[in-house]
């Protein structure tokens, strides 16, 4: 069998709470970031042990609430983000569509930065050039704007020139990071294209979003993330399943503990005029 | 010559080995990694990863497009929106000297401190120029090492690229712009009738600016990363960029410190250790020969451009995870 395409193993990273400012300097360089700067446990780990396999071919969804660690998770699959414990292997090309704004330079204008960031992310200048006008035609630039600096340009337009340029990259894998959210229906739905045609070459995809419509539509499998840990990892319905009665259940032991205040707070006002 | 796979192989020879793969880049040092046995191994608790600076050299080396991308955007940058674009590479340095030569040519007469004497080809002008124009690379640089890596921390945090490339492409990006001054300079030289020497420009030019290649890269190294952690850094950089300028010999001839008994012994060591005076001293030795370091200034302006950049270096690295969490 092939070997898998992302390979984590025990991932984990943390972060020091007081953000580290406290070290002195002298600390700083003598121990470098191997000796623990707050022994007393002023860190948490957003993400802890976790450890799956990616196929080539496979797209998969994470789920889980705000702030457990997605987003995290799929930067440490793209290599910008260093663990600190265990390790992660990523076999092939990876195309991060992640912040479609990045490397966007305001001075310059929008085909110099097409070219500038294409050429970032390893575009070479004859791919650049074939595929201009389709990049342009997708972004839906007006006529006229793509030679005028990018800062006159509005959010959705540089968010769409992103867009338009990443899904050219023909890297065999794919991280999205709720992209997909951006922009007009009408974008929305070439974005959507855009995806389905990108995955049909065989290539892998990530996919962190909380939109159940985007996540069942592209995803197969699911990663369900809770409290930093891997809690599933499973068919996309059952991770979804999952993360849904857990967010019920929250919902209803909060309405309980609400209802449980009040009782309290009625039954202490009944002491007092008893 | 180290990498035979035989554990019979001295440590030092695949020390050395390791060493010079490491400068010239290459998997060489990959293979001598698994060749040393292990109790040679220098860095006893590092993971093979974190001694593979070969790996990564060459991974910046593979990344080479990347840096000459960033620097030509910031050229574009730089003269896109300026009337006079490319002049201000020569106006600003012949600003500078004229400054300086107002202050220190007419107002202190340094003229008589010029290496070579007093009618030395090109005179204390041509002295000051030829001293001005590589240390503005250098300062350039170091004023802009702290904002190396912060500035393109959404670059950074999105595309995994080896992240050293940054602080290369500001220091190669001065390099270029010093490169753009050498136009003033050769007017000057012309017009002042300036000599060189073969040995002026086949030995000291390249040797200075190697040496001030490495030595910038190690400082932009050590100060891009350490700056994203404690933001002190952009201050002191300031300071740093004043007390440098006449600490090393640049407007000033090092002859005028060394050879006066104003000052102690130990303020002249000092003075000589400073990596940067002997590097200018040598772009000065370009036009005058008098000015050519001496065996103990070359060592320590070539040694400490070593060590600044095995330090910057390894800073960078050891910073390298704190660094990505913190952009």
């Amino acid at each position: 069998m092939a070997e898998p395409v992302i390979e984590a193993k025990g991932l984990g990273i943390k972060f020091a709470m007081n953000r580290r400012r406290k070290r002195s300097l002298r600390e700083m360089f003598i121990h470098g970031t191997k000796r623990d700067p707050n022994p007393q446990g002023a860190e948490f780990w957003p993400l802890r042990d976790i450890s799956f396999e990616v196929e080539q071919g496979e797209c998969v969804g994470i789920v889980g609430k705000n702030g457990t660690g997605k987003s995290t998770l799929l930067k440490m699959i793209a290599g910008v983000l260093i663990p600190d414990e265990g390790s992660v292997e990523v076999r092939g090309k990876v195309a991060p569509l992640l912040e479609l704004r990045a490397g966007f330079n305001d001075q310059l204008t929008g085909r110099e930065n097409v070219h500038l960031v294409g050429s970032l992310h390893g575009m070479s200048a004859k791919m650049l050039e074939e595929r201009f006008d389709d990049i342009i035609e997708f972004a839906n630039i007006r006529d006229g704007y793509i030679d005028m600096p990018v800062r006159h340009y509005s959010s959705g337009m540089k968010v769409r020139l992103g867009f338009a340029l990443i899904s050219q990259l023909e890297h065999p894998i794919m991280l999205v990071d709720e992209v997909l959210a951006v922009g007009d229906k009408a974008f929305k739905r070439k974005c959507y294209d855009a995806i389905t045609k990108m995955l049909q070459n065989n290539r892998t995809m990530v996919l962190v979003s909380h939109s159940e419509a985007d996540l069942k539509r592209f995803c197969t499998r699911g990663l369900y993330v809770k409290d930093g840990r891997l809690a599933l990892d499973t068919d996309i319905q059952s991770a979804l399943d999952a993360y849904n009665a857990d967010v019920k259940a929250e919902q209803e032991e909060k309405k309980r503990a609400e209802a449980e205040k009040k009782r309290k707070k009625s039954g202490e006002g009944d002491d007092k005029a008893a | 010559m180290g990498h035979r796979p035989s554990s019979a192989v001295p440590s030092a020879a695949i020390d050395r080995a390791q060493f010079g793969a490491a400068v010239f880049g290459g998997r060489l040092v990959r293979i001598a990694w698994y060749v040393t046995p292990a109790r040679s191994r220098k860095f006893q608790n590092c993971t093979p990863e974190e001694v593979a600076v070969a790996s990564r050299a060459l991974a910046v080396w593979q990344n080479r497009k990347v840096v000459s991308l960033l620097v030509r955007r910031d050229l574009k940058v730089k003269y896109q929106k300026s009337i006079l674009g490319y002049a201000w590479s020569m106006l600003e340095p012949l600003a500078m000297a004229g400054v300086y030569f107002f202050v220190f040519g007419l107002i202190f007469n340094t003229n008589r401190g010029v290496p070579g004497g007093d009618d030395a080809p090109g005179g204390y002008v041509l002295f000051l120029i030829s001293g001005l124009l590589p240390w503005l690379w250098f300062s350039v640089a170091l004023n802009e090492a702290p904002k190396a890596l912060i500035s393109h921390a959404k670059l950074i945090t999105t595309m995994k690229v080896p992240r050293e490339i940054f602080p290369f492409a500001v220091v190669s990006g001065k390099f270029v712009d010093y490169l753009f001054t050498w136009p003033v300079l050769l007017v000057f030289v012309f017009s002042l009738g300036g000599r060189t020497s073969v040995q002026g420009l086949l030995v000291w030019l390249p040797l200075a600016i190697i040496v001030q290649f490495a030595f910038s890269l190690g400082i932009t190294l050590l100060l891009s990363s350490v700056n994203v952690l404690v933001r002190d850094v952009e201050r002191v950089v300031r300071i740093l960029n004043r007390v440098l300028f006449y600490a090393s010999a640049i407007i000033i001839p090092s002859a005028m410190v060394l050879e006066s008994d104003t000052f102690p012994t130990w303020f002249k060591t000092l003075y000589e250790l400073n990596p940067l005076l002997g590097i200018f001293k040598m772009h000065h030795a370009v036009w005058y020969p008098a000015d050519a370091p001496d065996a103990f200034i070359l060592s320590t302006s070539v040694g400490g451009a070593i060590i600044t950049l095995i330090i910057g270096y390894v800073t960078f690295r050891r910073l390298e995870t704190s660094v990505l969490k913190e952009l």
